[in-house]
């Protein structure tokens, strides 16, 4: 007997209920164990709101000032052979994004590179040939980090000019305005899918949803956008197995569609035709003989909708299985590990980054 | 300590043979191996069946049909493994509040302490030590990535290595 039906059954009729005539079917109550849930499918059927992908944080870092010595040119016939001079004898270095020149104001260096000397002497010093040419010195805050968005590009431009090339993803990312309102209605359903993989379980299993009682709860699917199909679902079953978290089930999951897995397979029958029942979704693996020999190799362009942001072992489960979008509904504050605690999908060293978007309730 | 490193490495030259990521793993309690596995990632076309991981599905069996509490059981687990265990494993192992891990060689590409220090996510955190017997770990990952991943598909980029 399975760990749902004993729970399921557990849940006893009382005297009352065998006096009642005709006997009532027994069946599962809606709602009567989801205070909140239902209120959250509504909000994530309603929002217009866009996605928020989740992107490093030197995107939304505020500029950092540093302090550089600056020469005034005395004639402008001086400025070309200035910079080329400079650039070569003292060049900018980790300032490279910074133009050398703002009008007749020409940047010499950084001012930690002096010892004890002053400007003067550090200019006879290094390029001799100048020493000459410039009117007078002054220390100003110039921006030290090289900007990444045009957000960022409009505040550094204020202090200095800035060698800048918008990279249209990034700006995409950043403009909040990632996805189409069509594309929105597609990852929308999809999360509510989850949402119903969660209700149905949680009837089942007569878990209350209240805030706590979520903390252990999630349910996740994977699906091929390309075909727009549910290529497999999975509920967290932690309780009974500490390594099955909903994540690493679906991934198990999706091996079993490719001739491999590990694990039994439990998603129940009963649910799945409850889904298709409800949805007007596709379910099922891509056609392989049109895509030759190769089938999908594991996760590789199949998105993943998780009801809570994965912890550190499923994320990182997630890059092994080269995911190519993670959505997910609630913040994990304690364990998560896309946005909460740290963003995996920044670590440059790894070998895969997916894409993470949130911001559905 | 070494000892448990030899078979590790042995299981590690299985896991060569076999085509997969050379990488081994004994779980000992109380100075005796439990559990031992490798890498099978190929096999079951599930990138998270790290030796490691492998290992805890055995004990969870051994746990479930012995009637013995498994959250217990794994505290006082010793892990010997080849390679440091990826951020994945890392957090698996501390989820089950292992009480120590000792591996040979680093993983600066998914390093669960090179790459990201997980155990500061973690009130308990194991105790981790590394270097035992490293160069025949490495050596074996050596040998593996000479030869290419056959189920990995073509990439896009060609490498240089």
């Amino acid at each position: 007997m399975s760990v749902s039906s004993v729970l399921f059954s557990a849940g006893t009729r009382s005297e009352m209920d065998l006096e009642l005539e005709p006997p009532l079917k027994k069946q599962r109550t809606i709602n009567t164990y989801l205070p909140d849930i239902d209120i959250w499918i509504d909000k994530i059927k309603s929002s217009d709101q866009n996605l928020s992908p989740v992107v490093s944080d030197e995107f939304n870092a505020p500029i950092k000032l540093g302090k550089v010595y600056v020469g005034y040119i005395k004639n402008v016939q001086d400025i070309s052979k200035a910079v080329m001079t400079l650039n070569e004898k003292i060049p900018l270095k980790e300032l490279q994004h910074l133009k050398r020149v703002k009008r007749q104001n020409i940047i010499l260096c950084p001012i930690t590179s002096l010892n004890s000397e002053t400007i003067q002497e550090y200019i006879e010093k290094n390029v001799g040939e100048l020493k000459d040419i410039f009117d007078y010195f002054q220390v100003l805050e110039v921006p030290f980090t090289a900007p990444r968005v045009t957000k960022q590009y409009q505040e550094t431009k204020k202090y200095w000019p800035c060698n800048f090339h918008p990279n249209h993803y990034w700006e995409k990312l950043v403009r909040n305005s990632f996805f189409t309102d069509h594309e929105l209605v597609i990852h929308r359903t999809y999360m509510e899918v989850v949402m119903e993989i969660v209700k149905w379980h949680s009837n089942y299993l007569q878990i209350k949803l209240s805030d706590d009682g979520l903390q252990d709860i999630n349910a996740s699917i994977v699906v091929d956008p390309d075909i727009n199909s549910i290529v497999t679902i999975a509920f967290d079953h932690r309780q009974i197995h500490p390594l099955q978290h909903t994540a690493m089930i679906a991934i198990d999951n999706v091996a079993r569609t490719q001739n491999g897995g590990v694990w039994d397979n439990n998603i129940s029958d009963e649910l799945m035709i409850h889904l298709k029942e409800k949805f007007a979704i596709n379910f099922g693996v891509r056609d392989s003989n049109k895509n030759s020999k190769e089938g999908p190799y594991l996760c590789t362009g199949y998105n993943l909708y998780i009801l809570r942001e994965p912890c550190h072992m499923c994320s990182m489960a997630l890059v092994h299985a080269r995911t190519k979008r993670i959505f997910f509904c609630i913040e994990n504050q304690e364990k998560g590990a896309l946005k909460s605690t740290v963003k995996l999908q920044t670590i440059s060293s790894l070998n895969h980054h997916f894409e993470v978007f949130t911001g559905f309730l | 300590m070494d000892d448990f490193m030899r078979r590790a490495l042995v299981l590690a030259s299985e896991a060569l043979a076999a085509q997969e990521v050379p990488v081994g793993c004994v779980f000992t309690f109380n100075g005796n191996i439990v559990a031992e596995s490798r890498n099978s990632v190929n096999i079951t076309h599930n990138p998270t069946r790290h030796a490691e991981i492998n290992c805890i599905d055995i004990i969870l069996r051994y746990c479930k049909n012995n009637q013995i509490n498994y959250h217990t059981y794994f505290e006082n687990i010793v892990v010997y493994v080849t390679v440091e265990p990826c951020i994945m494993c890392a957090a698996a192992l501390n989820n089950l509040n292992i009480k120590e891990v000792i591996y040979g060689c680093a993983n600066d590409r998914f390093g669960g302490k090179t790459v990201l220090d997980v155990n500061t996510f973690y009130d308990k955190g194991y105790k981790l030590t590394g270097n035992v017997l490293a160069d025949e770990a490495m050596s074996l990952l050596k040998q593996f990535y000479k030869g290419a991943n056959p189920n990995a598909p073509e990439s896009k980029v060609k490498k240089n290595k």
